[in-house]
């Protein structure tokens, strides 16, 4: 548009958006180099130090402030993540593969499944937690709040799926068929190797969201905590900046995710583009 | 002969669209068949439902001497070649030629030289050495039509179903593509049906031309048949050479609002609806004073402009009711006076020239 | 050749019909099986529970009304109520006055395909950072000692610090609105990204203004993004209870706090009556907004 002016506010705006969702971090990172273990989690910054790095890979002598559950809370987030992804992707695959035909109920099916990102986690884990009292069943991360991730992540993965399968052209499978190779064959040779790169997105998306979630696992995971949870539990106590030092770490870890993922997506286009020059030669 | 595939009153709805109306048909062995029908006919419906992508509303489908219709598509041992080629987009050529014989449910090739050998022979009958390794991508819409052709021949099926092959190459190319695809369906010995909306691809591609009309085979016959005895009004308006009226017929005449054409000697054909054609090479153009034999047949019009092809000049006149009449003089049979637009003339042909339908 | 071509000839084509719909319905089985299961039963076994007797530490399955009438007529809960509604409306505004004009530049505004992926990349990445560490991230932020009073002091435009920043509704509305606005622009910015740009080059050149085109085009072409977001955001809201314990010191109480606090006092029967009145206010809200657009259609 050549409104300039417009053009120009507007950028601006962005500018200060940007500051807006950004600015929280600065500071977050910024606290995060407090002294230890007397500097709270507030300005001035008393003296600057690498303190609370070192609090959570436990290498300070022991203070008052507990550190931070990692290595178990970890692992546990990451098993809970990984199984979630494993199935909300199969899932939503499957389901997304059976919205290419018209069939009955498939307007009733549609909302049950989107019905799961529509509810908040609070509530389904409170119905999970009484479900769990009145059959008399334990609350484990690996049981009842595992059941909930995926509750909440398929239909994410289904709705990324249905938009790819939705423009995928179906004449290349007829094709397979024509050859004589059968359905599932054709499937697992030609529609997925085509789908994968949104799988592959289907599966980040449900990883990451429950990675980070916490409401549904609050009511529903028994004892064990995991990561979430584990720094929730420092809410209603001291906040103490080495949950600040974390999160530096945590988000330069995704940084680190991001940018091998970037690398690999240029080397796997150039190695393509390097065998189509070969060819011409 | 026997026939590799007969139809037998096969009907496809899609809602109030009849896109086969109970058709029959019969396809011989070892023929190229040319199937024409203009867009909206539902040849492409047609070849859905032979090949199983689509399952027809009612009727029977004999390949072979087996009913098919509730056969799945990979049993049926038809293969199928895409308009828009769909090829494999993650695998090279070779790898989309040898796809099937890999890959399929019955008999697949398990030994990688058998299988090299099979996708060397085939490479060499479509003429696409040297490519084996590309990517599909990256190949021209030609050869893209050869990989297509070659992924279905080498599963050696017993019919070949061809949905407008030609549609997305060049004029040239298209020329030269319907030879090569005469010699190698001869070599092969399969039968091809093969689909399109042009008259001149189908005329001169098939052995036997089938015309497809409002969900029915209108006629089938060869192309020689076909484009001088056109069966009824609608198949000579898809031949595109003729000019049709519309009228009564009488038991000497037949009455156009335009003017009444007194017949020759043969008898109407049976149609249906009642009709008058007469085809464009076979006008002549002479001035209005002129004499009229007794054979012949004379309207007036008004000429508006010529288009010359080289080979023909296309004369466009305006009959009195507005609309066009299109006369085609071959330059190697005649050399046609000059005639001067918004002119009277007077068009003649012989009596026994026109064809007339009941 | 000698077939008898009438009488089988519909039955192939009804088997091929079902075998379709069987084989939809296998691949279909799991997901809806899982969504009944997990989902909808405990939403259901909420309901029932909603209606259990609640003796100070136990429920048995009396059922009886008390626990909704304690609802009903506490003027705590009932202000808990209200607390939440209005937050709600605030933060859905809040989030798309700020987030629609970002969306606006993203989408329309920025030529260059590449610039627009970085940049939406870079509105996700705050993401990256766990939820609640963001949430804590406010208090440093608008403390009396925080970074914004600090820096207004510094630059000289107050003179004492603002204390309503922090443990307040407005540091609630504000935690939130920061929090949440990235569902706003996202589909927002994915819909402007869809409008052909030379519909929008036609209207400029048979003279209409900025304001006009905007009314007129844009608008009206990104409302599905619009209700996609608002959903995503109320949802979120409606659910909230982790904001507003940690930036309103307490004063701040919604719904989804009082859940956590009863079912901490195992009080199971009341929280399920607070379940229910926040489910019924969230089904009120989505249908509304379904109303506006039809999601499966935009998809």
């Amino acid at each position: 548009m050549n409104s300039s002016g417009t053009k120009f506010a507007l950028g601006v705006y962005t500018g200060l958006f940007l500051v807006f969702l950004y600015a929280p971090m600065v500071v977050l990172g910024i606290l995060s180099f407090q002294t230890g273990p007397e500097g709270g989690p507030q300005f001035p910054i008393i003296e600057w130090s690498t303190y609370w790095y070192q609090h959570l890979f436990g290498f300070t002598p022991p203070s008052r402030i507990a550190p931070l559950p990692i290595n178990e809370a970890l692992f546990r987030s990451l098993a809970l993540s990984v199984m979630t992804m494993i199935v909300s992707t199969v899932l939503g695959v499957s389901s997304a593969q059976a919205f290419r035909r018209k069939f009955r109920g498939s307007g009733v099916a549609f909302y049950l499944i989107v019905l799961g990102m529509m509810v908040p986690g609070v509530l389904v884990g409170l119905g999970m937690a009484l479900v769990a009292n009145v059959l008399g069943i334990d609350r484990h991360w690996w049981g009842t709040a595992f059941v909930l991730h995926v509750v909440y992540t398929y239909p994410f993965a289904f709705l990324v799926m249905l938009a790819i399968l939705n423009r995928f052209d179906p004449s290349v499978e007829e094709a397979a068929w024509s050859l004589g190779v059968s359905p599932i064959k054709t499937f697992r040779k030609i529609t997925f190797p085509l789908i994968f790169p949104g799988v592959l997105s289907a599966m980040l998306f449900a990883f990451t969201l429950s990675y980070d979630e916490f409401s549904r696992t609050l009511f529903a995971s028994g004892r064990d905590l995991t990561l979430p949870l584990a720094i929730y539990g420092t809410f209603s106590v001291e906040v103490h900046p080495n949950v600040f030092a974390f999160g530096v770490l945590t988000t330069i870890f995704s940084f680190a995710l991001l940018g091998v993922y970037a690398a690999l997506m240029t080397l796997s286009i150039r190695r393509a583009k390097r065998i189509a020059i070969q060819e011409e030669a | 002969m026997s026939a590799v595939l007969k139809l037998s009153n096969v009907r496809k709805s899609y809602g109030d669209l009849h896109a086969l109306n109970g058709l029959d048909l019969a396809l011989p062995e070892d023929a190229y068949v040319a199937l024409l029908g203009p867009s909206g006919s539902g040849k492409t419906t047609l070849l859905r439902v032979i090949a199983g992508f689509e399952t027809p509303d009612a009727g029977s489908l004999t390949f072979k001497g087996k009913r098919i219709e509730g056969i799945a598509p990979h049993r049926r041992d038809i293969g199928f070649v895409f308009q828009n080629f769909a090829l494999f987009p993650h695998l090279s050529v070779a790898k989309n030629i040898a796809f099937g014989l890999e890959n399929r449910d019955i008999d697949p090739v398990a030994d990688p030289k058998v299988l090299a050998a099979r996708v060397k022979d085939m490479v060499a009958l479509v003429g696409l050495g040297g490519l084996e390794e590309r990517a599909v991508t990256q190949i021209s819409g030609g050869q893209r039509q050869r990989v297509a052709l070659a992924r279905t021949l080498i599963t050696e099926p017993s019919l070949v179903l061809l949905d407008e092959p030609l549609g997305a190459l060049d004029a040239n190319l298209r020329a030269r593509m319907r030879s090569e695809l005469r010699a190698i369906r001869e070599r092969c010995g399969v039968t091809f049906l093969h689909v399109t909306g042009s008259e001149s691809e189908a005329l001169a591609m098939g052995d036997l031309v089938l015309v497809l009309d409002q969900g029915r085979i209108a006629q089938s016959a060869d192309a020689d048949t076909i484009y001088n005895q056109p069966q009824s009004p609608s198949v000579a308006r898809f031949l595109n050479c003729y000019n049709l009226f519309e009228g009564t017929l009488s038991s000497d005449a037949f009455i156009a609002p335009l003017g009444t054409f007194p017949l020759g000697g043969t008898s109407p054909r049976q149609s249906g609806k009642p009709g008058y054609a007469i085809r464009y090479d076979r006008i002549a153009v002479r001035p209005l004073t002129d004499t009229v034999a007794n054979d012949e047949v004379r309207l007036e019009a008004t000429f508006v402009a010529d288009e010359y092809s080289g080979a023909a000049i296309n004369s466009f006149f305006a009959l009195d009711d507005g609309r066009v009449f299109e006369v085609e003089s071959h330059l190697s049979q005649t050399t046609p006076n000059a005639l001067t637009p918004q002119t009277r003339y007077a068009l003649v042909w012989k009596r026994n020239d026109a064809l007339v339908y009941a | 050749m000698t077939m008898t071509a009438a009488t089988t000839s519909d039955a192939p084509s009804e088997t091929t019909a079902k075998k379709v719909s069987d084989k939809s319905l296998w691949l279909l089985a799991p997901g809806i099986l899982w969504m009944l299961l997990f989902l909808v039963v405990p939403m259901l076994m909420m309901v029932y529970v909603s209606f259990w007797t609640q003796t100070t530490f136990k429920i048995s399955p009396i059922l009886t009304v008390q626990s909704w009438v304690t609802f009903f007529t506490s003027d705590t809960y009932l202000s808990a109520l209200w607390t939440t509604v209005r937050i709600w409306l605030i933060v859905l505004v809040a989030t798309l006055v700020v987030g629609y004009p970002a969306a606006l530049y993203v989408g329309l505004f920025v030529r260059n395909k590449t610039t627009q992926t970085v940049l939406l990349v870079f509105c996700v990445i705050p993401f990256w950072t766990s939820f609640l560490i963001r949430v804590l991230a406010w208090r440093p932020m608008l403390g009396k000692e925080g970074a914004i009073n600090l820096i207004l002091q510094a630059l000289g435009i107050i003179n004492t610090p603002i204390e309503v920043l922090l443990f307040s509704e407005l540091s609630v509305v504000i935690g939130m609105t920061q929090i949440y606005c990235v569902f706003m622009v996202g589909p927002i910015a994915f819909m402007m990204g869809r409008i052909d740009p030379s519909v929008i080059e036609a209207a400029q050149d048979l003279g209409a203004g900025f304001w006009r085109i905007f009314r007129t085009i844009i608008l009206p072409l990104t409302m599905p993004g619009v209700v996609v977001g608002a959903i995503f955001v109320s949802v979120m809201v409606l659910g909230e209870f982790a904001t507003a314990a940690a930036l309103s010191g307490r004063k701040v109480n919604l719904l989804g706090n009082i859940i956590v606090t009863q079912v901490g006092s195992l009080k199971w029967a009341f929280a399920a009556v607070v379940g229910v009145v926040l489910t019924i206010l969230m089904g009120i809200v989505v249908a509304a907004l379904l109303r506006v657009v039809d999601l499966r259609k935009a998809l």
